[in-house]
């Protein structure tokens, strides 16, 4: 079942003299319960493009449709709320709120949606011990490792039973061992849970686990394998 | 709620940061509201000795007293009047008085002077002049003999009069004839109104009615003594219907500028504190700027994940209001401290006390700020606080989320 269509996207910057083109018509869609890599070098566009299925940016041209919703079409405020809704989001870095605690941070998400508190408490330890971090509850981000705030984050972006998981260079900061644990946790998720997951990375480890790569250059895809 | 433990806990990120802008917040409130104590105790206590010691709180004259003074303009059946007055609800306390400008006059030197003519044991009742005469200084009336009079030190070391002196009081008789009669001085009294002080002399009312021949049971004054000052407003119009050939006046009526001090103390503390807070509120824009600076990519984050911006508006509002409202409360539990300490021991300023006397303020004064106008300051640093986060929270509110995660 299908629950990402993107329509000839397209993203021009005017921000210098030479208009960019950093995404320059895709065309892809996206099935409940992938695991896939968007891949390719620096300034291919692989971060527009993921900012634009996030709704963090508006395309030129085109259209991204969640689940028969055109994002375009909605307004900034009904797009916040899709996002809070429909969208789990893992950074780079900078990702958890720094004065919060773990649990705190995973229920954040559902405290905006006035989630109550008893299933909220139930949902975040949940969430927390099946990122490893069952122990870590009141720990804070800056008494964890970078890989543990990372799940912390995986932990989050799941909160809300998100349709997607975008993560864009989740490892990027993270040492091998951290990086391992984290794709692991991610595998487990997708595996057992059907969690769809959309990954923009440079990371050869990650895209060994992909089961499908998108490669792009220049704003275009350049080939969509999917393994075996 | 997470909101509000967001904002609380952020403004402990930076503890230097935050204890500069709290310090500065604190020691504004603590030098704006003890200033403010210390000139509102000033004219309290001015407005105090106003009553106690030269007008009470309500008056009672012929209607045209007032005019040119005149002896002849009396309130006639002063007895009963006093004796119904007793009796009236709100009224503490009644006294008359015999009233006559005159010449006071020793070997030395003649200065005019305010003659009262006081029934002592009433007097007492209702005006305190008994209270500043020290025991060195002689009595208020204590003595059975005739003529006593008694006068000011300021008075006194102008006419170099001491106790038992002689002194002269000439004056216009209720017949329009000159007249005057010797008094010894008795007692010797001191106010913390200097020119007041040299222009009242103290005499019994008998000695003085016998002098200007002014009939039994007539006198130029009534002062009445309220249990409550601020009810002499609600009281006097009944009393006006009640002696329709009086004229009554309260307080406010008789010494206009004490109402006017009140106003304008109100005034100039309202304007003080605007302007302490003003200036912290800029001190204030710019920590919040710095905060909504070093923050942009947490705020690109949560704006990303699905805060709205109303809720990042609350939330920079929220810290600011918080950040303002710890320094308030530290400001106001230290001026608190202060004022009562200062309220009890009193601050003297007696190496420039009769330069204050001599514009009717006492040289020891005692700060004072009511409950409410606490109430009031944390009212006002919270309008402050608001006011202060809008600009740094409308340029939170500017940040695009996308380029708010990338940046540095």
């Amino acid at each position: 079942m299908s629950i990402i269509h993107i329509i000839n996207l397209k993203k021009t910057y005017h921000d210098t003299e030479i208009p960019v083109h950093a995404v320059n018509g895709i065309d892809l869609t996206f099935e409940k319960g992938e695991f896939t890599a968007i891949v390719g070098p620096s300034g291919c566009g692989k971060t527009t493009l993921m900012n634009m299925i996030g709704g963090l940016e508006q395309p030129t041209s085109g259209k991204v449709v969640v689940d028969e919703s055109d994002m375009s079409a909605l307004s900034s405020n009904e797009l916040i709320d899709f996002r809070l809704r429909n969208i789990g989001f893992v950074f780079q870095a900078f990702n958890l709120i720094p004065v919060l605690t773990a649990k705190e941070n995973v229920e954040f998400i559902m405290q905006l949606q006035n989630w109550n508190r008893k299933e909220m408490d139930e949902r975040t330890i949940s969430l927390l011990k099946s990122v490893g971090l069952g122990d870590k509850l009141n720990s804070k981000p800056n008494q964890l490792s970078g890989g543990q705030q990372q799940r912390v984050a995986v932990a989050r972006a799941l909160a809300s039973k998100p349709k997607f998981i975008l993560a864009d260079e989740p490892t990027a900061n993270l040492d091998s061992t951290a990086t391992n644990q984290l794709l692991e946790i991610m595998e487990k998720l997708n595996q057992e849970e059907h969690i769809t997951f959309i990954f923009a990375t440079h990371d050869q480890r990650v895209m060994d686990k992909a089961r499908r790569v998108i490669t792009l250059d220049d704003g275009k895809v350049i080939s969509d394998v999917t393994k075996a | 709620m997470v909101l509000i433990k967001i904002a609380w806990r952020s403004i402990w990120r930076s503890k230097l940061r935050s204890a500069v802008v709290i310090f500065a917040i604190a020691s504004g409130l603590l030098g704006g509201l003890f200033s403010s104590a210390w000139m509102n105790g000033m004219a309290q206590q001015r407005v105090k000795n106003t009553f106690v010691y030269e007008i009470g709180h309500m008056q009672m004259h012929h209607p045209e007293y007032a005019q040119n003074r005149d002896v002849k303009k009396t309130i006639k059946e002063t007895k009963s009047k006093i004796e119904a007055l007793k009796k009236t609800a709100g009224v503490k306390a009644v006294t008359q008085r015999v009233l006559v400008t005159g010449m006071s006059a020793t070997a030395n030197k003649n200065l005019g002077v305010n003659i009262i003519g006081v029934d002592p044991e009433q007097e007492k009742q209702v005006f305190q002049i008994y209270k500043r005469i020290d025991s060195a200084s002689g009595n208020f009336f204590a003595t059975e003999r005739r003529n006593p009079i008694v006068i000011s030190r300021a008075l006194a070391d102008e006419l170099k009069a001491k106790l038992k002196s002689k002194i002269v009081l000439t004056f216009q008789d209720y017949k329009g004839e000159i007249t005057g009669a010797a008094f010894k001085v008795s007692g010797i009294y001191k106010t913390d109104n200097n020119p007041w002080d040299k222009m009242h002399v103290f005499v019994r009312n008998d000695d003085l009615r016998r002098v200007l021949e002014l009939p039994q049971d007539e006198s130029h004054e009534i002062v009445m003594l309220l249990d409550d000052f601020e009810q002499a407003a609600v009281i006097e119009p009944g009393l006006q219907v009640k002696y329709p050939d009086t004229k009554v006046e309260g307080w406010a009526e008789i010494s206009p500028y004490l109402s006017l001090m009140s106003g304008y103390m109100d005034t100039m503390m309202g304007l003080f504190m605007a302007i302490i807070l003003g200036a912290l509120g800029f001190g204030i824009v710019n920590t919040m700027l710095m905060v909504v600076l070093e923050r942009t990519r947490e705020l690109g984050m949560l704006m990303a994940i699905g805060m709205t911006k109303r809720r990042v508006f609350v939330m920079i509002m929220l810290e600011t209001i918080f950040l303002a409202l710890v320094g308030a409360v530290i400001g106001e539990i230290l001026s608190m401290a202060l004022i009562n300490y200062y309220n009890k021991s009193g601050i003297d300023l007696s190496f420039v006390g009769e330069g204050m006397e001599s514009v009717g303020y006492a040289a020891i004064t005692y700060p004072m700020l009511e409950g409410f106008r606490y109430v009031q300051i944390t009212i006002l640093v919270i309008v402050t606080g608001v006011a202060a986060s809008i600009y740094p929270a409308w340029k939170a509110l500017r940040l695009h989320p996308a380029e708010a995660i990338r940046s540095l």
